[in-house]
């Protein structure tokens, strides 16, 4: 028997559309997904459609390279991501899900004093804030992951690494089918296959969306969207400082378990790791260029392959399957926007960038939290939008690079 | 590992105006490396550039080998993803192997321009 | 092949490189992949033979190979391409479409599987990626690019299609034509060409295996038109069962000029919607999956995918995408379209994908080989290779304090700008008066982007009314050029710029005997703080700018690179005598930082205001407008956050990293630290936030703090030298 098939998730679609619903969320993502789970099961709020053009975890929820870690370079980041780790370790037992959730710990390798510098002050800080993550030397890296090459093929030599024991990796899909199922369970409406066309207005107040299914109106209109965003924001004259630019991966076939740990090098901008299916998964930085594209390139392709070969040769002659594109809504200081828009009744959670999936569970709790009382939680308060406004910009050194 | 020599050249920035009417050294090398700079063999007078505002520096920063047109080709086809131009004598720039590189083009010959600083890396991938 | 394929060989012997299934013979399915010569997943009825093969089969049973590579292997070749057309696939269609296209004259790169060409993505471009048994092909079709892949033939999805001994029609045709003997062949649908065989109609039920070998086919179930089972006892089924269209490459290739030919245009086959039986071979998918999961809500052809992972293998739907399509179609839509196309089509390993690639090459100055000569410890700093120090870093520093040193400075950014415009240029780019700059003369000053955060700092340096020389820092400088042409573009400045990083070298001489040492090198009158002058230096053509990061008096001594070497020798031989010696990167940092010399990239973030970085004195808002201007004003209006302050502690440094504390409260981080040996104490550059409940008077900044669980206090000026009179001396 495949233990990859999905045998427990039983997702109740709706048969029609309500003319309004008390929450309308748009994208059926990881994020829109749990928000309206935790509507549903924490505030009692399930009078809430999600509409999804595509279908549920089709965007960057499906297209990510599932890492869970709370590593990040400011303390407002490290608490909120190390809550977000800590509601993954316990969404197996809370959604009665199989997630295939697996803790397996993850360096992040530094090849210069600059690297050095850079993962001796992310193991002080996250340490600090409640997430673990020390420094370790060339002999501990190697005993933690034996296949890497420690002279990086005599070009980039490693010096030294920042631990993180609590790194981990979930299933992306299931974890959005977890959300949706436990969602619609208590009644919240999953409209798969309808696009956002517009927004429905009364003065300055969103009153709904016009939508492919016809107007639906929202007491609350919350975006969920990923690398669309701000076209959709355009759609109400809202400028978001997102800008879309591509993130890559690829996987191999599957090959025996053999690599526990996840590896990431920023100095050459690649990280790789081995799924529960036992594909090695390798992944990069975003191109720089901005771009809503999901054509996937050979540039990138080529580049990652090489960088990775040389931190770890064994995947030399392990052969490519597939590779991909997601579009990411990267905030220009790198951490997430979370809130109030300045448009009555409309709410945003965006900027997840690369880091998306590991802030699902917390993300979704914190929106939920906001939506329900109408006041913004402490936890997600300095991701405020106003941040910008406000010269309270969020620079994260820690989420800037990969993944 | 091929030895790449270090050469001479004159580097002049001005007008494309300015440029185009310039008086180069009768047989020297003059690479257009831009609209409005030029890389010329040798010395080149400041009067030779009908610009006031011309920059001209002597520019030493160069290594270059000169190579038979076959195996200059073949080089060329394994080490860059551009397309290498027809005619001769061509000029063309880009990335050789990685680096940025300068290629002179002539019905016998081909001439490499190496960046100094990138020599050493560049002479081991061309080995 | 010459040879043949490796399967056609391994076949003749009677040997099977995987458990069963219906191989194709054409490279769609996943039956016989084989570990060959130390690689997994190779189709080897696309591999040709040769002498000394090593194949090896997969572990039975589901297991998995390991991810290992075996022993050296030789570079992958890849090679560029530029043509006319690229035609993929050399079937009819395809031999049609390149001789149409050869006719007309066009330069023609054909690809075909068989030879072992695989079209393994079509990329934007257009840029066609093919796998070949010498190397990589990279292949840039100026014209068009014609697919003529053709179509895939159905696999059977009904109990015991695991079995060996199914073919389908093709490939029985073609063992039969290589001369293979199938024996007694049942055909199921369309029967195989040229092949002797018997036809039998109805609805096909199961494979049942030999007796005596149950890994074999022995018969084939059909249900006739009455309902009844009729076995047929055999040792091979052939199966003609449809075709679907290999037409991945046509649909990953959206917006560019292509176009398919001959089967890879069918409309596809639909097999009968499938009762039992594995649908999906690579990922062991049953009939029972799918109607588990569509029973549960994965309706769609991408859910039903990801809920049981069916067409995620090797063959990547090949085999089971039809029969998907089917029973979605059976359960009351129309069938679906098949999944996105996405590269690869065709499996490379992971080094014949990276054929081509380099490391990015880190520059190195002229002086390089001097610098190992003399034993430094080279490091890739600010995107260059440079000397950290040459083995005493306090000998490094002490020189330079109490002496005369030398630093290879030769990768800062150096840029010349001339032309009427030039005063205006400068005047938009940097937040400090440049009109007003005399000839003759320099400027530190901040660069800054629209949002008014510091993205590089160096020097301004006017040379005559339309002439100036900048600096960049080493890591700013690629940046820099980029930045200083868009705006010349931008506003239409009559300008001429020359990026000069990689031409000059330069060399930093510092020190309380710098004069000294330029002085020996010649030069009796050096320019004083904050000029420029020309002059040679030991025989050398050099810029000397006077300015000074380390503190002491400072020559920066630019020349042509091809000089540096010997200007660097002779600046050694002629300051023997005065003690002079080299210092490198790790001293620098320390000197630097006893006089709160900020670094960007190291000491800022990537939001910093000059408030935030405390060097509001770099920017003038008296000047009407300059990039950043409106940020800065907006963001002044706002209280202050944070600062990078200056920060001193009694014993040895603590890391650079290293979090500060306020009491309980987290105030910030590090970022460069270092024990002064001129102050006998640790000096640090760090981020203060700006805390609730401290008074005014210190702008809300903590003055007292914790660092490495040691106190450690700010001061609002640096200790050592606090009048800067030593850089002026």
């Amino acid at each position: 028997m495949n233990e990859f098939v999905e045998r427990l998730v039983d997702l109740r679609w709706p048969d029609h559309v309500r003319p309004s619903y008390d929450v309308v969320i748009i994208g059926g993502g990881g994020h829109g997904l749990a928000t309206a789970y935790y509507l549903a099961t924490r505030h009692g709020i399930t009078n809430v459609a999600v509409i999804e053009k595509g279908y549920i975890g089709s965007g960057n929820s499906g297209r990510n390279t599932t890492i869970i870690r709370a590593n990040y370079g400011i303390p407002e980041a490290v608490r909120f991501y190390q809550h977000s780790l800590e509601m993954y370790g316990q969404l197996e037992q809370e959604t009665g899900r199989d997630l295939m959730h697996a803790t397996k710990g993850l360096l992040w390798i530094a090849h210069s004093e600059a690297g050095v510098r850079q993962e001796r002050a992310r193991a002080e800080i996250n340490t600090a804030f409640g997430s673990r993550t020390e420094y370790v030397d060339v002999k501990t890296i190697s005993e933690i992951c034996p296949q890497l090459d420690m002279t990086g093929q005599g070009v980039w030599p490693i010096y030294g690494a920042s631990y993180h024991p609590a790194g981990a990796s979930a299933r992306h899909d299931r974890v959005v089918w977890a959300y949706a199922e436990g969602a619609m369970r208590l009644g919240v409406h999953v409209h798969q296959r309808t696009t956002v066309t517009g927004f429905l207005r009364d003065g300055d107040r969103v009153t709904g969306v016009q939508t492919t299914a016809g107007p639906i109106g929202g007491g609350l209109v919350v975006s969920a969207v990923g690398g669309h965003v701000t076209t959709l924001a355009s759609m109400v004259g809202l400028r978001l400082p997102i800008r879309t630019h591509q993130l890559q991966a690829f996987v191999t076939n599957r090959y025996a378990q053999a690599f526990g740990p996840i590896v990431a090098s920023s100095g050459l901008g690649v990280y790789v790791s081995q799924t529960a299916k036992g594909e090695m998964l390798v992944g990069a930085e975003v191109d720089r260029a901005p771009a809503y594209a999901y054509d996937s390139g050979h540039s990138f392709l080529r580049s990652c392959a090489f960088r990775s070969i040389a931190l770890l040769p064994f995947l030399r002659d392990l052969r490519v399957l597939r590779q991909w594109t997601g579009v990411c809504d990267m905030s220009t200081d790198y951490s997430p926007v979370m809130g109030f828009t300045g448009v009555p009744n409309l709410l945003v959670t965006t900027g997840w960038g690369t880091w998306g999936f590991k802030a699902i569970p917390a993300g979704g709790e914190q929106m939920a939290a906001l939506i329900a009382t109408g006041r913004t939680p402490p936890l997600i308060a300095p991701f405020a939008l106003e941040r910008f406004a406000n010269d309270r910009t969020m620079a994260d050194r820690g989420s800037a690079g990969t993944h | 590992m091929r030895a790449l020599e270090r050469m001479l050249f004159t580097r002049v920035v001005a007008t494309p105006a300015a440029i185009d009417r310039a008086v180069w050294p009768t047989g020297a090398l003059v690479l257009r490396i831009a609209q409005d700079e030029v890389l010329a063999a040798g010395t080149v007078d400041l009067g030779a550039v009908p610009d006031q505002h011309a920059i001209v520096e002597p520019e030493t920063a160069f290594c270059g080998a000169w190579v038979d047109h076959k195996s200059g080709i073949q080089f060329l086809e394994h080490a860059c993803d551009w397309e290498l131009p027809a005619e001769r004598p061509a000029f063309a720039q880009g990335a050789v192997a990685g680096i940025p590189v300068k290629v002179w083009f002539e019905a016998e010959r081909i001439l490499f321009l190496v960046p100094v600083p990138f020599v050493i890396d560049f002479a081991e991938r061309w080995s | 092949m010459a040879n043949g394929s490796l399967l056609t060989h391994l076949l003749r012997g009677e040997k099977y490189p995987a458990g069963g299934g219906c191989l194709c013979l054409a490279g769609d399915c996943p039956h016989c992949l084989a570990t060959v010569d130390g690689i997994a997943y190779v189709r080897t009825c696309q591999t040709p033979y040769h002498e000394g093969v090593s194949v090896e089969p997969h572990p039975e049973s589901g297991r998995l190979p390991p991810p290992v590579s075996l022993g050296d292997r030789a570079p992958v070749p890849a090679r560029s391409i530029h043509c006319d057309v690229v035609v993929i696939g050399q079937g009819p269609a395809g031999r049609g479409a390149a001789d149409e296209a050869r006719d007309a004259g066009q330069h023609v790169v054909t690809l075909e599987s068989r030879l072992g060409q695989d079209a393994i993505g079509i990329y934007p471009g257009p840029l066609v990626v093919a796998r070949t048994n010498s190397g990589m092909w990279h292949l840039y079709p100026r014209e068009g690019i014609v697919v003529a892949t053709g179509a895939s033939e159905i696999q059977p999805v009904v109990p015991g299609n695991d079995l060996r001994g199914l073919v389908t029609a093709r490939a029985a045709a073609e063992l039969t034509s290589t001369g293979i003997d199938l024996g007694r062949v049942i055909a199921v649908g369309t029967p195989p060409a040229d092949v002797v065989a018997t036809t039998v109609a109805g609805e096909l039920v199961r494979f049942e295996p030999r007796s005596g070998d149950p890994r074999r086919v022995g018969a084939v179930v059909m249900r006739d038109a009455k309902g009844q089972e009729q076995r047929h006892e055999c040792d091979t089924v052939s199966l003609g069962l449809g075709l679907t269209p290999r037409d991945a490459l046509l649909r990953m290739a959206r917006g560019t000029n292509i176009r398919g030919v001959g089967d890879v245009l069918l409309a596809p086959d639909l097999p009968p919607c499938p009762s039992t039986g594995v649908v999906c071979p690579c990922a062991g998918v049953t009939v029972d999956d799918l109607r588990s999961v569509h029973g549960r809500g994965f309706r769609e052809l991408d859910l039903v995918k990801r809920a049981t992972l069916a067409g995620t293998g090797p063959c990547q739907g090949a085999v089971c995408v039809p029969h998907i399509r089917s029973f979605l179609g059976a359960q009351g839509s129309d069938p679906p379209a098949s999944f996105t196309a996405r590269p690869v089509t065709r499996q490379l390993t992971l080094g014949e994908a990276a054929a081509g690639a380099h490391h990015a090459a880190t520059p190195r100055t002229a002086l390089d080989s001097q610098h190992r000569a003399l034993g430094a410890q080279m490091e890739r700093l600010g995107g260059w290779w440079r000397p950290w120090h040459y083995g005493d870093v306090d000998a490094e520093y002490t020189a330079v304090r109490n002496g005369a040193s030398i630093c290879d400075v030769s990768t800062l950014g150096k840029m010349q700008i001339s032309g009427p415009d030039a005063v205006a240029l400068l005047e938009h780019l940097y937040p400090v008066p440049i009109a007003s700059l005399a000839p003759g003369r320099s400027r530190y000053v901040l660069l800054l982007d629209e949002r008014g955060y510091v993205v590089d700092d160096g020097m301004v340096s006017r040379d005559s009314e339309t002439r100036f020389t900048l600096t960049f820092t080493s890591g700013g400088a690629r940046f820099a050029e980029a930045w200083v042409r868009d705006w010349a573009e931008s506003l239409d400045c009559d300008v001429r710029i020359m990026n000069q990083t990689m031409s000059l070298g330069a060399i930093n001489v510092t020190g309380p005997r710098a004069r000294d040492l330029l002085a020996l090198a010649g030069v009796d009158s050096p320019p004083a703080f904050l000029h420029h002058a020309v002059a040679t230096v030991a025989g050398v053509s050099a810029r000397i700018f006077r300015l000074s990061f380390t503190g002491e008096m400072s020559f920066e001594l630019h020349h042509a690179a091809d000089d540096s070497t010997d200007l660097w020798q002779r600046l050694l031989d002629l300051g023997a005598g005065l003690g002079v010696r080299p210092h490198g990167l790790e001293a620098l940092m320390k000197l630097r930082l006893e006089m709160g010399h900020i670094i960007v990239g190291q000491d800022t973030d990537f939001d910093s205001t000059p408030r935030r970085l405390n060097h509001e004195w770099a920017v003038r808002l008296d000047k009407p407008s300059f990039v950043g201007r409106a940020a800065v004003v907006r963001t002044n209006k706002v209280s202050l956050d944070r600062q990078l302050c200056m920060l001193e502690a009694e014993g040895e440094a603590p890391a650079e990293g290293a979090t500060i504390w306020a009491g309980d409260d987290y105030a910030g981080y590090v970022t460069s630290s270092g024990w002064s040996p001129a102050l006998g104490r640790s000096v640090m550059l760090g981020w203060l936030r700006v805390q609730p409940g401290i008074n005014a008077g210190s702008a809300g900044l903590p003055t007292m703090v914790t660092i490495d669980g040691r106190p450690a206090h700010r001061v609002t000026t640096r200790s050592f030298d606090p009048e800067g009179l030593r850089a002026r001396a």
